[in-house]
């Protein structure tokens, strides 16, 4: 458990560093496009690089979302199901979504093979493989989060409903 | 597969708990393996990401981050001065001032649960100390905080616009006069409740204190005016206005020298969650959407109903059914990025206007963040208040009705919201 910890904090601080390290370059970036393009000196590769900024941070910031479960959804129906079956069903959901993610790191990771070396329109320095990245690695660190965050599951299925800290069940549902 | 099955296994993955965003790229995954085979799969990685490199939804990052700094900033409290000043001379002053301050706020935030966050945490401890029952400031605070997602800027706006190819713009010019509408109802209510169950007056009206508040305030004011001048007249789009919005933020904190850097990191954190947890819905939607687009399933549902009735009366009623449906389970983004691509090819067909269409769509995402039980807005008020949902709600039903007044109006009135739009536009 101690290392499922340690794993927990260094995604967790890896994440947020990266995600807000994005969300600010994103706002300045788009400031700076538009006083730049006021004073007549506009930057042409703007919107693509914000874009692709914007795609890295949805992704990064998605397994982000996992680790601290955040993602839209209904948690509680299963908390309500009979003692028996909720950690059975807990189990299909982690398969489902882990499979899922890995299936799209997959995919990513073949498209990043196949489109690697190509270059970016407005920014010929910049591979797509560089720009596209971000799915594969995402979708694998959100499987990671997913099995991260499983233990924490499997013991308020265990629980129960009734276990859950209703502080957090208004949090989850407010989210 | 048929809509139907898709809609059927959606539910059940959903009452898996599967992350909604998860269960969609599921479907569209299994679909599209059904129909074309194993490789053909390989490029939903190249949609998943050019999905969510779109221009226009950047603002939503940037207005989250906007939001974060203004409530660290001070502009918070100076805003409720403001409104103080204006509008607590009357009974129920403070109720007068948590709509006002929520209408101040709305122009410069495009989140409900920002508004609601930012506001509730001061406004509901004051108005508890004057006696007012903390259900009726939750409720209060949460039905006004959505007014934000109606007034300019507003995310759902931004969201939907993106999905259904309207202009940005001009939904915000739309959702004016609509969303002084309701501030209007809203406090008109107040003053019921005010006279029903005696709230306090607060100090009488001065001229010289609501020059100090308006003076305090000044800098606050001025971002509205960036943002919402900038758009309207055309000099940034709805994107770089967000830009702008956190520079001019930043700047008014830094003169006001309130700044937070901490707290500013952590509201940094959450909004790229928020960001992320939305952006993700987009990315699997948009690989649904591909396949429900080959499928040919928006056609056959908009043949469907248009067989039954092309009278956009009669549609309007039907989709402002199946929105406040789905709003009552639904989160509101995730209602937008499922229904509105699906639905717009009967929006269209029947000649109703997308802008007009649009503002019942927020309208009706507003009310589904005060129907229990996914209620975003509502819950987090009730977070701040530490009262029960239910008996928040028996509180909140008049304002629920107001707001369903207004989506009434602006249904079957569509000179509320395109007036301004119609003078300015077209």
């Amino acid at each position: 458990m101690r290392l499922v910890r340690l794993t927990r904090r260094l995604l967790e601080a890896a994440l947020v560093t990266t995600g807000v390290a994005l969300l600010f370059a994103i706002a300045v970036l788009v400031a700076a496009g538009v006083v730049l393009r006021k004073l007549g000196a506009p930057i042409g590769w703007y919107d693509e690089i914000a874009g692709v900024l914007l795609a890295w941070l949805t992704w990064y910031g998605a397994a982000l979302a996992a680790l601290e479960r955040a993602h839209l959804g209904m948690p509680d129906l299963v908390a309500l199901a009979p003692p028996a079956l909720r950690v059975p069903l807990v189990l299909v959901r982690a398969a489902l979504v882990c499979g899922t993610m890995a299936l799209v790191a997959w995919f990513g990771w073949q498209i990043v093979a196949i489109l690697g070396d190509e270059r970016l329109v407005t920014v010929p320095w910049l591979t797509v493989g560089v720009a596209q990245s971000a799915i594969p690695i995402a979708a694998s660190l959100f499987v990671l989060a997913e099995l991260l965050t499983l233990p924490d599951r499997l013991a308020e299925a265990r629980a129960g409903a009734a276990a859950k800290d209703p502080e957090r069940i208004l949090l989850e549902a407010a989210r | 597969m048929s809509g139907l099955v898709l809609l059927l296994f959606l539910a059940v993955l959903v009452a898996l708990d599967v992350p909604i965003a998860v269960a969609l790229a599921i479907l569209a995954l299994a679909a599209f393996w059904a129909a074309q085979g194993f490789d053909a799969l390989v490029t939903s990685a190249v949609t998943l990401f050019s999905a969510s490199t779109n221009f226009p939804l950047l603002a939503i990052p940037l207005f989250i981050l906007a939001g974060t700094i203004m409530n660290t900033a001070g502009i918070t409290r100076r805003l409720v001065a403001l409104a103080a000043a204006l509008v607590g001379f009357v009974r129920g002053g403070l109720a007068m001032v948590n709509v006002a301050a929520s209408l101040f706020f709305a122009e410069i935030s495009g989140s409900a649960v920002a508004d609601v966050a930012a506001l509730g945490s001061v406004l509901m401890p004051a108005m508890q100390k004057r006696g007012y029952p903390k259900e009726f400031t939750a409720a209060l605070t949460s039905s006004s905080a959505s007014l934000a997602i109606i007034i300019p800027p507003s995310i759902p706006m931004i969201l939907y616009a993106v999905m259904a190819d309207a202009s940005v713009v001009q939904l915000f010019v739309a959702g004016i006069l609509p969303g002084l509408l309701g501030g209007g109802l809203m406090m008109g209510l107040c003053a019921l409740y005010a006279r029903r169950h005696g709230f306090p007056v607060e100090q009488a009206f001065d001229l010289c204190r609501l020059w100090a508040a308006t003076r305090e305030a000044g800098w606050t004011l001025l971002l509205p005016v960036i943002i919402l001048g900038g758009i309207f007249t055309g000099t940034v789009t709805a994107t770089e206005a967000a830009g702008l919005a956190v520079v001019a933020a930043v700047l008014v904190g830094a003169l006001y020298r309130e700044l937070s850097p901490r707290a500013i990191l952590q509201g940094a954190r959450e909004g790229v969650v928020q960001t992320a947890v939305v952006m993700l819905l987009i990315a699997t939607s948009a690989l649904l959407g591909e396949y429900l687009t080959e499928a040919r399933i928006p056609q056959a549902l908009t043949g469907a109903i248009t067989g039954l009735t092309r009278e956009p009366w009669a549609v309007l009623a039907l989709l402002n059914l199946l929105f406040f449906v789905l709003g009552c389970f639904l989160h509101g983004a995730a209602a937008i990025i499922l229904v509105v691509p699906i639905v717009m090819p009967i929006v269209r067909a029947v000649g109703i206007d997308p802008v007009h269409f649009g503002l019942v769509v927020t309208l009706n995402i507003a009310i589904g963040q005060q129907t229990p039980p996914v209620a975003s807005v509502l819950m987090t008020a009730c977070s701040i208040a530490k009262a029960d949902i239910w008996a928040v709600t028996r509180w909140n039903l008049p304002f629920i009705g107001v707001l369903l007044l207004v989506l009434l109006l602006v249904t079957y009135v569509p000179a509320i919201p395109l007036a301004l739009v119609e003078l300015i536009y077209r």
